[in-house]
């Protein structure tokens, strides 16, 4: 069984948000709920101001701690790594918005950011928070697809839906490959400059363990213990897309 | 894709193409997601698994680059749109605007069908009471209008102006024809000085290509951009990224790059320096770049030429009286004695406020570290001297011998169409031929000696003509594609013109000019219908793509092309054979794929069928190319067939002399209008040379309205997806925000966050204030995209509409549109 996991070469990001609008399109997304999104930060002053940006889906981690602290245990470790949220077991306590140190889990019912609110243009039926006419055919709560229903929390699934039908033992997702694009998550089939890499960590001979050992791919917050199987390749400083530093102001 | 074919049965996609979805689509299933799961679900939260997925060929819409798209279409729902991998300019890639064109379609405020106007009043405030007509009552509602005017000698009251047209069914078949058949030279004013006119006329005055260029970015080694936003606006948006990821992630060796803009922005941020000047001076920057090659020695020998006597006589302050042998340029000593002498990195310092050093650095490695690319776009031509910033830039390439050559720059070839169904000229009457419309200058005043004699378009001053009456009225205007109501400099002034003429609008949109017309016609959304479109300048060789519909039209409306052949068909005289000839767009298209069949494409497209089922046809290579100062044309085999002087003059450097000319012979072929309209300095005034821009106001801060990554053709405005990403540099997420400078935010006493008041000399709007280092203190960039009066329930009263504070100034040569040239003040609010 593959332990799905994705590379972020920070190096060739050009922060142009295109993995987020793909992954709202491709999950039936709010406004400004992404999944996916890329956070923008300054620094210095003028004439050498630094502009900086950092893309930051679910890490994914090997010990989730919005994992244990579910009191339902509606989220959970699917056998292939992959971090999900059953619906039908989320009762909406949000303690795993608190417990998770990357900020990456939405609750449904919050205020709108962009008014008039769309939920109520595209009213949702019976659980569903709203109903778009754009969704997606993918409806499957037990792993937390499609549209979100009241009452719960969701994040990114690294297009569950997509990526559980890749024929086993595929070592990397490749975009570029015809037969494997169909099942290539949404924000790396579309990034433009390539900064995205998805594939079995678990598989040394993977394009994804190969970057990680030859860039020295790193985690974000790795000292808080929860792994994440998300890794950054950050070229060794002339990238412009980084990590961000503890007193970066941050924008957005 | 041929395993997934197999996971649908044949019944299955007739099904589903015989439910309205387009044909030649090709088909993808979702086989295998777990279906076995779906027993042990409950019943009332069933997972859901749908295998009649269809996907087919189109076009995206969101900006000129017309890259390849896949549209994924489930029961007759648009749900997905990625890159077409087969696609040269999106190769499977898409750009953070691609994924927004489902909000487009399902849009709730879109027009649902044809409609008239019955309040008579017009106004911001004015509910113009729209009711529903036919098609056929729209359609003949202009036909009379037109046939009218032209019983009267009065065809030339009737324009039809546009802005983004895409190819040969809407503008080249269909409108631009229309002009000569109905006799109006007010058919087909395009938006193109409100555009990017600024570098065509630039590339015209200097190597004789009135286009855009065709960039080779992938074997450059060096750019040097100057007011083009690579990352974030420049076209094509999707193929700059992927360009990005290969030349500073994987090509050995790394492309260096330098950027030149008015504030910190990604493309700045993303390269290896970053010079932020004072708008409107990057001719000067260029110019003391110039002169840096210059005086060190660095100019490219085989293209360029040498002095007679081998040394370089080019030393700063001195003039220079020996012989210099030129061999494909014109003009070069003369050049720097009359300009370039002058133009020291330490004089450029003060001008632009880069410091000295940095524009020596800068000049030595772009003119050592070849093939380099100098390219510029509209923060450097977007000013009253914007050809002359544009010249000097561009004068860069040649310096380093980058035109024509691998990893330089080029033009465009156009695709290999077969002929439309009717030829115009077999359709003309005398009127056409010889009306009074033969005897008046356009509405715009392009190419006349009142007006602009060297623009391509002037949309800009159709308002302040016609109110004027100079040089008449119009009578019936018609849109296409723009909203010059909204994004025109001192836009209100078209509300006043608007309410005096008869409107006509075919946006799918309740745009402001809808709000202004008589007469709604809507036109179909991009993933409804047939189009087709090759490419703007891209890497050279030709290349067209194709739209086709992923669904019917969800409402009552008809594509533009199918509206104009309808209007022409009702048209009196033989204009009517013409349009009845081309029945519709797709027998348009038809027709031009049989070209593809004489000159298949590398894809193997050679039919109708064929470009419907790749979307896209091209053919490689780019026929030129110059190596080391000499001159290629492709053979089948390779760049192997030297071209003469004047095959390089026809084909390649269309100058009067056949050269690049820093002395443009363009110019000087209207000297005394030059002359007498800029009253330039007679011995520089057709060389790039240095003139301080005419900002408008006098306040003491540049405004800026920069173009942002998220600005998908005039519609993110009511996207709310689209605008809670619209600014993410500076936390706009509600609305765009004015980037202002902390000096400034103290000095005038208002914190990040606070409402401010920006006012110029036509008037004053509000923003809401993001106090940041970002920017200079001496500029404020407040982002165009709000500030919408009508648009839909998103769009409306959202932000500011910084182009009701813009002065209508334009550069007298290019005719470009001055939107970045104002100054304003600021003030809490």
């Amino acid at each position: 069984m593959a332990k799905w996991g994705m590379v972020i070469d920070l190096e060739k990001c050009t922060g142009c948000q295109a993995c987020s609008t793909a992954c709202q399109m491709e999950n039936s997304r709010l406004p400004g709920e992404n999944y996916q999104d890329v956070l923008y930060y300054t620094e210095g002053r003028q004439p050498t101001p630094q502009l900086k940006w950092f893309p930051r889906p679910c890490m994914h981690c090997e010990e989730p701690s919005c994992m244990h602290v579910c009191p339902t245990k509606a989220t959970y470790k699917t056998e292939d790594g992959v971090v999900l949220i059953d619906w039908d077991k989320c009762i909406g306590c949000k303690y795993c918005m608190i417990a998770c140190p990357y900020g990456v889990r939405f609750y449904t019912d919050e205020k709108a950011l962009i008014e008039p609110n769309i939920k109520q243009v595209f009213k949702g039926d019976g659980d569903l928070s709203w109903n778009p006419p754009y969704k997606g055919p993918q409806q499957d709560p037990k792993h937390g697809v499609g549209i979100q229903p009241n009452g719960v929390v969701s994040k990114c699934n690294f297009c569950y839906h997509k990526i559980s039908k890749a024929p086993k033992g595929t070592a990397d997702l490749d975009e570029s490959n015809p037969e494997l694009v169909e099942y290539v998550p949404a924000c790396v089939r579309t990034c433009a400059p390539k900064a995205r890499y998805f594939g079995d960590l678990d598989n040394p001979n993977s394009q994804v363990s190969r970057l990680i050992s030859d860039k020295q791919g790193t985690r974000l917050l790795d000292h808080t213990g929860n792994k994440p199987q998300v890794y950054y390749l950050t070229g060794g400083g002339a990238a412009a897309a980084a990590v961000p530093g503890t007193r970066a102001n941050k924008k957005a | 894709m041929e395993l997934l074919k197999k996971l649908i049965s044949r019944r299955r996609f007739l099904q589903v193409s015989g439910a309205g979805t387009a044909a030649g689509a090709a088909v993808v299933g979702s086989g295998g997601l777990g279906i076995g799961q779906l027993s042990t679900l409950k019943e009332a939260t069933a997972a859901t698994v749908d295998s009649n997925t269809v996907v087919n060929k189109s076009i995206c819409a969101q900006c000129p680059a017309r890259c390849g798209i896949d549209v994924y279409t489930t029961n007759g729902k648009v749900h997905a749109i990625y890159g077409n991998a087969g696609h040269p300019i999106a190769n499977g890639k898409g750009c953070p605007k691609m994924h927004l064109g489902t909000y487009i379609l399902y849009d709730p405020d879109r027009f649902k069908g044809p409609m008239k106007r019955t309040n008579p009043k017009k106004g911001r405030d004015e509910d113009p009471k729209f009711v529903p007509i036919t098609w056929d009552e729209a359609w003949q509602t202009v036909a009379d209008r037109m046939n009218t005017l032209r019983d009267k000698g009065e065809s030339h009251r009737f324009g039809l102006f546009f802005g983004r047209g895409w190819g040969a069914t809407d503008v080249g078949v269909t409108l631009a024809p229309m002009a000569k058949l109905y006799g109006s030279p007010n058919i087909g004013i395009g938006h193109s000085s409100m555009c990017s006119d600024g570098s065509v006329l630039a590339k015209q005055c200097t190597d004789g290509n009135a286009s855009y260029s065709s960039y080779d970015y992938r074997n450059a080694n060096y750019l040097l951009m100057f007011g083009a936003n690579f990352l974030e606006s420049f076209r094509p948006y999707n193929n700059n990224l992927q360009v990005w990821g290969y030349i500073r992630g994987e090509k050995a060796p790394k492309t260096r790059v330098t950027a030149v803009d008015v504030h910190m922005n990604q493309t700045l941020s993303a390269s290896d320096r970053a010079l932020i000047i004072k708008p409107g001076t990057d001719g000067a920057l260029a110019l003391a770049i110039a002169h840096v090659i210059l005086t060190e020695g660095l100019w490219d020998r085989n293209f360029v030429g040498n002095f007679a006597d081998g040394q370089n006589h080019f030393k700063a302050g001195e003039p220079v009286d020996t012989a210099f042998n030129e061999k494909w340029t014109q003009g070069l000593t003369e050049w720097w004695n009359v300009e370039l002498k002058d133009r020291t990195p330490k004089w450029a310092e003060g001008v632009t406020t880069i410091p000295a050093d940095l524009i020596v650095k800068t000049a030595r490695e772009f003119a050592t570290t070849k093939p380099a690319i100098a390219l510029f776009e509209r923060g450097a031509h977007n000013h009253s001297n914007g050809v002359l910033n544009g010249m000097a830039i561009h004068s860069l390439n040649a310096l380093v011998g980058s035109l024509f050559a691998e990893g330089g720059l080029a033009y465009q070839m156009g695709p290999a169409y077969g002929p439309a169904p009717a030829n115009p000229d077999d359709h003309l009457d005398d009127y056409a031929k010889n009306g009074p419309h033969k005897d008046v200058p356009r509405i715009d005043l392009k190419g006349h000696e009142d007006g602009y004699l060297f623009a391509k378009n002037m949309l800009q001053e159709v308002p302040k003509n016609h109110l004027a009456s100079k040089p008449y009225k119009m009578d019936t205007v018609m849109f296409y594609m723009t909203n010059p109501v909204f994004s025109s400099p001192d836009a209100t002034a078209w509300e006043k013109m608007l309410a005096e003429v008869f409107v006509i609008d075919t946006s799918p949109f309740p745009g402001e000019t809808a709000m202004m017309a008589d007469l709604i016609l809507p036109d179909s959304t991009y993933l409804e219908r047939w189009q087709d479109a090759p490419t703007y300048p891209f890497q050279g060789w030709p290349l067209a793509q194709i739209r086709t519909p992923a669904i019917k039209p969800l409402y009552d409306t008809q594509t533009f092309g199918n509206t104009l052949i309808e209007i022409g068909k009702r048209l009196k005289g033989p204009a009517s054979e013409y349009y009845a000839k081309l029945e519709n767009v797709e027998n348009i298209l038809r027709h031009l794929a049989k070209g593809f069949e004489t000159t298949p494409g590398d894809n193997g497209v050679n039919s109708f069928e064929s470009w419907v089922e790749k979307g896209v046809w091209y053919k490689k290579p780019y026929h030129w190319r110059q190596v080391r100062g000499e001159f290629f044309e492709w053979d089948g085999q390779g760049w192997n067939k030297p071209m003469s002087a004047e095959d390089v003059k026809k084909k390649l450097l269309k100058t009067e002399s056949g050269r690049f000319e820093f002395k443009s012979s363009y110019l000087d072929s209207k000297r005394d209008w030059v002359l007498e309209k800029t009253g330039r300095d007679p011995a520089k005034f057709n060389f790039p040379h240095w003139e301080e821009p005419r900002y408008t106001g006098s306040g003491d801060l540049h405004f800026v309205t920069s173009k942002n990554a998220m600005h998908a053709e005039g519609r993110s405005a009511n996207l709310p997806n689209a605008i809670a990403l619209m600014q993410p540099t500076a936390g706009g997420r509600r609305q765009v925000c004015a980037e202002v400078h902390p000096s400034v935010a103290k000095a005038k006493g208002f914190k990040d966050g606070d409402l401010i008041r920006i006012k110029s000399t036509l008037g004053e709007i509000t923003a809401v204030a993001r106090v940041t280092e970002l920017t200079r203190p001496d500029t404020i960039v407040l982002p165009f995209e709000h500030g919408h009066w009508a648009h839909g329930r998103w769009a409306k009263g959202r932000g500011s509409h910084v182009d009701s504070i813009i002065d209508n100034q334009s550069d007298r040569i290019s005719g470009m549109a001055n939107y970045y040239t104002g100054k304003v003040t600021v003030e809490k609010a």
